[in-house]
């Protein structure tokens, strides 16, 4: 993880501007001098540096060098200019009566301490940080090919563990903040916001419109991250406790680029570029495969081969082979990203202008693709007094996505090797008389996904006196989105004899939009060596959802099927509108003896329309200390080599209101069922209104230290997460009428970790700098208590002291060596394998352990990045995948190594077409024991970007950089089966990328 | 708890606030604490309707009601989906031969394979308690109200009564003993245990009796889409026979074959599976106007081989030369070489102008069999080969030759087969009932088991609620 930025970051800017003007408004002294104008060029150690604050020592008279790193400024022969600029030390430079002086500027490692870290409703510089927040810039996401947010944070930050769920293009990911803190699955998201404006994350799209993904369209696919300044991660209780009831999973922060000011400036960037599945599942080819299905029928006792089985009964040709994980996975995703951007302004107001435009095709056989197109503005101003300040940035995306309507990854791998071909002789779709499935008709069924979405703050904010601001963020958030499967009749075998009218679609659309209005008060002051900060303020937000989810059928023409008024049946699955309200007062105090001593406080209190009455409020907060020892004199008398030295520790109390609306009320609701006219109405829920708050108890202590002039930096951190209250739908068994019901379950939840992040500087030259951060998490989380586990419904799905993310399976006991059956352990001893009494064993699919090792090497203009992600972990293997090897449906070629005759002992069980029944029990019997649960563990090279910066002398005005990057490179792991990276099973696996890019400025 | 931080604050630096720009920050403070806590009220969602409105009120009530037979004709055991009893069962026993692909959950019918985590299994059991429940509330609301009159709660009551045991009934035959839902209330429901065949059979028993009391014998729409009081005794009937009752199964089916008035015999093999037939007592109407059975579309296809099923030769086998049945309701297909037969008691394989055929539940046919084993039961032999002989001369057959009281009996259940075959599971259940599952399928079906007339409890339910263990035998 890279948590600095060195340069630029706006408001750093304006905070150093403010006090050097203001030591300067103290100690002016007026001299008679002879006036005169200085020039001159500023560098750093490689290139010339724009937006280096100049100023005449004493004066208020300031300029900032150009694109180009030079500056002009009046001033007189005496006096002295300070060049300064965050993340470089600070150089004052006497006249003495010249005219032109050239300024060496360099990195100051130390001053990576002094950057602001954006802490929601305040910011906090690094070293005075009492709270746990990971931080990235666009410095760590532009070397990046990858078009979602999420992607970007993989392997970058310790305690956050992102996973991809598919290969396929405006799919989505997982992420998890320091562990699962709730039991329900969908209740462990952390809170986004951007630039101030909370954006849910909920799913916009329905299960049956977004069939080619493993879950729901996720709306954070719209953030482009060529648009993020800084994103920064909250995640102890210091941190996420103002954000009360929705910090309890974290928090992340999103900022957006901002107008800078100097000359104005054009940049543009195109990158494109090629990607393919990174991994593929070894599997058999015709002879093995064919011989293991006649093997099958031998030992189950059949001599000639049912009408059915094309495969080996002569109906298919045996001598033929298909690599189907080539043939349907193996296409090439192009990839082209074009980016452009004006910004600009002087001190006073400045803007940014961007866009960008990204288009991706597919691995699938096929036309599909997805395009993302994005505009992205920001205004600043500051009135002349600098009492005013407003700040207005909107950013307006839209993604059109077109995938085949059923992922084709399941099929690559069951599809037998000697299936005929795809397409006859007249180039149609072969379905060799009825007797193969052609997987390409899965093409014949589109997934579309269109998504408008429009993400709009202001800020504004007037000081009514020196040290008491008045702020008020207004948000606004629109959102738009369609989505449709289609299944055509021509997705069927022809011998079904289906027309038209057999076409069905499935239509969703989602709109969603929320306000949120936050007025605030800051106040600081200085007393003595006190320095102290304190804030109040409110939130009113209401979000409001409408969708509309609609199946379609019998069209009295295919190409007519997305045609409503061209049904002739249509259902109404969903129309719902719900109103989601959120209110709450929040307040922080911040206290700062001496820069050594730091207490911080922060509270918030929560009201949310998705609880009953007496239920919708509640109180949450932290207290946050720091002892910043090295500034104590006694250690940097003693320690010189001790840099920098932080203990720090926060307590706290964060919530969880993410059950869905609605959900206390006793209601019918309309089932989209037809009858004799009538649509139905059905319950909606098992009742109960007396669910409230889950309360997420948060503890971290943490150590942070620098060495020799912060050359080496190294931040410990010990966390303890509890969560009680557990608010869950808890499953319940069918003979309640439903799966599950919400309440509030006395059960506590642990999540237990340390987090290192190691950040050396290697080698630093003039010419030369080599830097290495490592970060790495882990993690234990535990179920603490859950009374009486034993008789609730959880019985098999928990285990007290084991982690929530775990199965409870039959062990295997390896194969008996008579019969060839698999075996399993009879746990109670009862002569029969039950799933209640013999799945005893516990597989933790948590990871261990993860991490990411960073490295950066500079030279002259040469960069090179790459960075490795390494996970710990075990999950599901290939033979919790495939059929049951014997059947007409391919295999692993691990599976060849299986048992044949009495006597041999072998990992897998004979083969069976079927018919033996005790075969298919232990074959049953095997995917739900711990043998398909093994190590998933893998070192990827995540990404690796190598950019030249073609010198300035060689093109006049111009700064030119070009790159090569690279995603998911290099993948080392022992897993068998495709890769080791997934949250489901039979969806694509994600994609190796690789891109060349050139990013112009003028 | 805010409030009190904001008057601090308020405290500390009033003494700044009196020289400037007092009543601007006064305005802010007021802002925000203007917020009072009916903030965060919401209305209800437009989607929605609590559940006591639902109740007072005869149309909402209604459409409760019927949401329930759309669940039925759409989920769970007596749809005409490859998920329903009339395929799943038609493939577990010697009816229907299975060709689809090895990723359905059908193929372990097929083979009589079938294992507690089949998901078809837990389908089957889930949607039909979610059925049960939906009646249950039903009830509860329709009881409780205060907006219905008497006679339309009667309604409402009858239907939900007999709807309840209607379910409960196939899960009996299905899974053994069963537990008997008859409230809402999660907590009894989640900790339920099985009850004994016995018991659940008398609940069945109360149920339909009460329902009976409470319908009226007309059908209070057209089409005979919603059950009447024949509808009631038209399941009483079968659960008679099924419990050795004769006389009362005999009382039952006789009350509705009287009832010339309403059910009109057809010897038109044709015309039985239309949605005007006058011999069906109770049917589905489908999901919108144009659309057919969801029979009609698992059973038939064009061309060979059979994408899903096709009759099994057994079946096939089984009809006598002359059976015009075989004729009429199945229908060959080759590819010139093969020859294939697909069930074409329902016609429409897909959408008409306006819907030809609805899935019949019960029909007269049945009352006659019925009435003829409970007749032959009970010693009545002339009185049981009159009523199989209509079944078999509308068949186009000649009148039994069976003599004895076993010969006949036999004779009946045969009869059963050839008329009722892939209707709702009744070769499985008939043979079940008369202890004949292992005599007629050990030798045709290879993966046959003893324990196999039981299906397994679907394994989630069991590992929620482990009251209801053990597991049925076998699994």
């Amino acid at each position: 993880m890279k948590i600095f930025s060195f340069k630029g970051y706006r408001q750093s800017v304006f905070c150093s501007f403010f006090c050097i003007t203001a030591i300067n408004l103290l100690s002016s002294v007026a001299w008679g001098q002879q006036a005169i104008t200085v020039q001159g060029k500023i560098y750093d150690n490689l290139s010339s540096l724009p937006g280096v604050n100049v100023t005449v020592k004493g004066t208020t008279v300031q300029t900032i060098s150009n694109y180009d790193g030079s500056y002009t400024i009046k001033t007189s022969t005496k006096d002295t200019l300070v060049f300064s600029m965050m993340g470089y030390a600070k150089r004052e430079i006497a006249i003495q009566g010249r005219n032109t002086i050239n300024v060496s500027m360099s990195e100051e490692a130390t001053s990576l301490q002094e950057v602001k870290i954006n802490a929601g409703y305040y910011s906090v510089k690094e070293k005075e940080r009492t709270g746990s927040i990971a931080r990235m810039t666009s410095k760590d996401i532009e070397k990046q090919p990858v078009t979602n947010v999420l992607a970007t944070m993989q392997g970058q930050m310790a305690g956050v563990s992102v996973t991809q769920s598919t290969g396929v293009s405006g799919g989505g990911f997982d992420i998890q903040i320091r562990g699962q803190n709730s039991l329900r699955a969908n209740g462990n998201a952390p809170l986004y916001v951007i630039d101030g404006v909370p954006y849910s994350s909920e799913a916009i799209g329905g299960g049956i419109t977004a069939t080619v993904m493993p879950a729901l369209t996720s709306p954070l696919n719209n953030l482009n991250p060529g648009d993020i300044e800084s994103l920064e991660v909250l995640k102890d209780a210091d941190a996420t406790a103002i954000y009360g009831s929705r910090g309890a999973n974290g928090v992340v922060l999103i900022t957006t680029k901002k107008g800078k000011k100097g000359k104005t400036t054009f940049s543009t960037s195109i990158n494109s570029g090629l990607g393919k599945v990174t991994r593929f599942m070894d599997m058999m080819k015709t002879p093995q495969y064919l011989q293991m299905r006649a093997e099958a029928y031998v030992n189950d006792g059949i001599t000639s081969y049912p009408p059915d089985a094309y495969d080996i009964n002569g109906t298919w040709d045996q001598n033929r082979y298909t690599d189907w994980q080539k043939t349907l996975l193996g296409g090439t995703n192009e990839i082209t990203n074009i980016q452009a951007a004006l910004s600009g302004g002087n001190a006073q107001t400045q803007f940014l202008v961007s866009g960008n435009f990204g288009k991706e095709t597919t691995v699938f056989p096929g036309e599909f693709g997805y395009k993302k197109g994005n505009l992205h503005t920001n205004l600043n101003h500051e009135s002349d007094n600098k009492k005013f300040r407003i700040n207005f940035t909107a950013g307006y995306t839209i993604q059109d996505n077109n995938q085949p309507s059923t992922d084709l990854t399941p099929e690559a791998w069951s599809i037998a090797p000697n299936a005929p071909a795809l397409y006859d002789e007249n180039g149609n779709l072969n379905w060799e008389n009825g007797t193969f499935n052609n997987p390409l008709r899965n093409l014949e069924g589109k997934s579309l996904a269109n998504t408008k979405d429009l993400v709009a703050n202001m800020l504004i904010s007037y000081k009514l006196l020196q040290n008491l601001e008045l702020k008020s963020s207004f948000g606004y958030t629109d959102l738009h989105h369609t989505e449709s499967s289609t299944f055509p009749s021509t997705i069927y075998n022809p011998a079904y004899g289906l027309g038209s009218e057999y076409s069905v679609l499935f239509a969703n659309n989602t709109s969603r939009n929320s306000w949120i209005i936050e007025p605030q008060l800051h106040w600081n002051k200085e007393f003595g060596k006190a320095r102290v900060e304190a804030l109040v303020g409110s939130t009113f937000q209401q979000q409001n959802n409408v969708q509309l989810v609609q199946q379609a059928s019998g069209f009295m023409s295919n190409s007519l099927i997305y045609n409503l008024a061209a049904a002739s049946n249509i259902s109404v699955f969903t129309d719902e509108a719900t109103i989601y309200k959120y209110q709450a007062f929040f307040g922080r105090v911040n206290l700062n003896w001496d820069k050594r001593y730091i207490v911080n406080i922060t509270g918030r209190r929560d009201g949310s329309s998705r609880f009953g009455p007496g239920k919708q409020f509640a109180n949450f907060g932290a207290i946050g200390a720091a002892w910043i020892f090295s500034n104590e004199a006694f250690i940097s008398e003693n320690l010189s080599f001790l840099s920098f030295g932080k203990l720090r520790a926060s307590y706290g109390t964060t919530g969880n209101d993410q059950i869905g609306n609605y959900q206390f009320l006793n209601t019918y609701s309309t089932s989209g069922n037809n009858y004799q006219g009538t649509i139905g109405l059905h319950p909606t829920r098992l009742y109960n209104p007396d669910f409230g708050w889950e309360m997420n108890k948060k503890f971290e202590a943490a150590l942070e230290t620098g060495f020799f002039n912060d050359c080496i930096t190294l931040t410990s951190a010990w966390y303890n997460n509890r969560s009680s209250n557990q608010l869950v739908g808890i499953p319940l068994p069918g003979t309640t009428g439903f799966p599950s019901m919400q309440a509030n379950l006395d059960a506590a939840v642990q999540n237990r970790g340390w987090e290192f992040t190691l950040r050396t500087v290697n080698f630093q030259k003039e010419n030369f700098r080599w830097t290495t951060s490592l970060n790495f998490t882990t993690t234990k989380n535990k179920l603490l208590s859950f009374p009486s586990l034993e008789t609730s419904t959880y019985a098999n799905q928990l285990v007290i002291g084991q982690p929530l993310n775990i199965k409870k399976v039959y062990h295997f006991t390896g194969i008996d060596p008579q019969t060839g059956i698999y075996q399993f352990e009879d746990v109670n001893n009862d002569g029969i394998i039950t799933a209640t009494e013999d799945k005893k064993t516990v597989k933790d699919l948590n990871p261990e352990f993860y991490g990411g090792l960073q490295n950066q090497l500079k030279y002259k203009q040469w960069q090179l990045d790459f960075l490795f992600q390494f996970v710990k972990q075990e999950n599901y293997n290939t033979a919790a995948t495939l059929a049951l090897p014997g059947t007409m449906s391919n295999q692993s070629t691990i599976v060849g190594n299986h048992w044949q005759s009495p006597g041999d002992s072998a990992p897998y069980q004979q083969y069976s077409s079927g018919a033996n029944g005790a075969a298919v029990d232990a074959f049953y019997k095997y995917i739900s024991s711990d043998a398909v649960i093994t190590d998933a563990s893998f070192i990827r090279l995540k990404n690796i970007a190598l950019s030249y910066e073609v010198p300035k002398k060689w093109m006049k005005n111009v700064q030119c950089k070009v790159s090569l990057q690279g995603q998911n490179v290099l993948t080392f792991t022992s897993y068998k089966g495709a890769d080791p990276e997934f949250t489901a099973l039979g969806f694509l696996p994600p994609l190796r990328i690789i891109t060349s890019g050139i990013q112009l400025s003028f | 708890m805010n409030h009190h931080n904001i008057s601090c604050n308020k405290t500390s630096f009033r003494y700044n606030l009196i020289k400037q720009g007092k009543h601007l920050v006064s305005i802010t403070l007021l802002g925000l604490l203007v917020a009072c806590d009916n903030f965060v009220e919401v209305e209800l969602p437009t989607s929605q309707l609590t559940s006591p409105t639902v109740f007072e009120n005869y149309t909402t009530a209604t459409a409760a009601m019927v949401d329930i037979y759309a669940q039925i004709r759409n989920n769970g055991v007596l749809a005409g989906t490859v998920t329903g009893v009339s395929n799943q069962m038609g493939n577990y026993t010697d009816e229907l031969t299975f060709y689809g692909s090895s990723f359905m959950g059908t193929i372990n019918f097929y083979n009589n394979t079938l294992i507690p985590s089949n998901t078809d299994i837990a389908t089957l059991w889930n949607n039909s308690y979610s059925q049960i429940y939906a009646t249950n509330a039903v009830i509860e609301g329709a009881t409780n109200s205060t907006g219905l009159s008497v006679a339309e709660k009667n309604q409402l009551l009858g239907e939900a009564y007999f709807t309840r045991a209607l379910v409960h009934f196939y899960l009996l035959n299905l899974f053994g003993d069963i537990p008997y839902i008859t409230t809402t209330d999660y907590r009894v429901n989640s900790i339920v245990s099985r009850m004994s065949s016995t018991q659940v059979y008398a609940n069945i028993k109360t149920d339909l009796l009460l329902s009976s009391s409470m319908l009226s014998d007309d059908y209070i729409t057209p089409e005979r889409v919603r059950p009447n009081k024949a509808t009631v005794k038209a399941l009483l009937a079968r659960v008679y026979l099924y419990t050795g009752d004769w006389n009362a199964a005999v009382n039952e089916a006789s009350d509705i074959i009287s009832n010339t008035g309403l059910y009109v015999w057809d010897t038109n093999l044709d015309n039985i599976f239309l949605k005007e037939s006058t011999t069906t007592i109770w049917q589905l109407m489908p999901q919108s106007a144009g659309r057919n059975t969801e029979e009609g579309s698992t059973f038939i296809f064009n061309q060979g081989p059979p994408p899903v099923v096709a009759l099994n030769d057994n079946l096939i086998a089984a009809f006598e030369v002359g059976d015009e049945r075989k004729n009429h309701w199945t229908k060959a297909v080759t590819d010139g070489v093969n020859t294939w037969y697909h069930a074409y008691k329902y016609k429409q394989f897909t959408n008409t102008g306006t819907s030809q055929e609805y899935s019949i539940i019960f029909r007269l046919a049945e009352q006659y069999l019925i009435r003829a084993e409970a007749l032959a039961q009970l010693g009545d032999l002339l009185g049981a080969k009159t009523d199989l002989n209509k079944i078999r001369n509308t068949a186009g057959l000649p009148d039994t030759a069976a003599l004895t009281q076993q010969d006949i009996i036999t004779a009946i259940i045969q009869e059963r087969r050839v008329e009722f075959f892939t209707e709702l599971g009744h070769r499985f259940f008939d043979l079940k009932r008369t202890n004949n599952l292992d005599a007629a399928l050990s030798g045709v079906k290879t993966g046959w088991n003893t324990t196999d007339r039981l299906l397994p409890l679907p394994e989630s339910e069991l590992l929620m609620n482990p009251n209801l263990n053990p597991q049925n035998p076998g699994y």
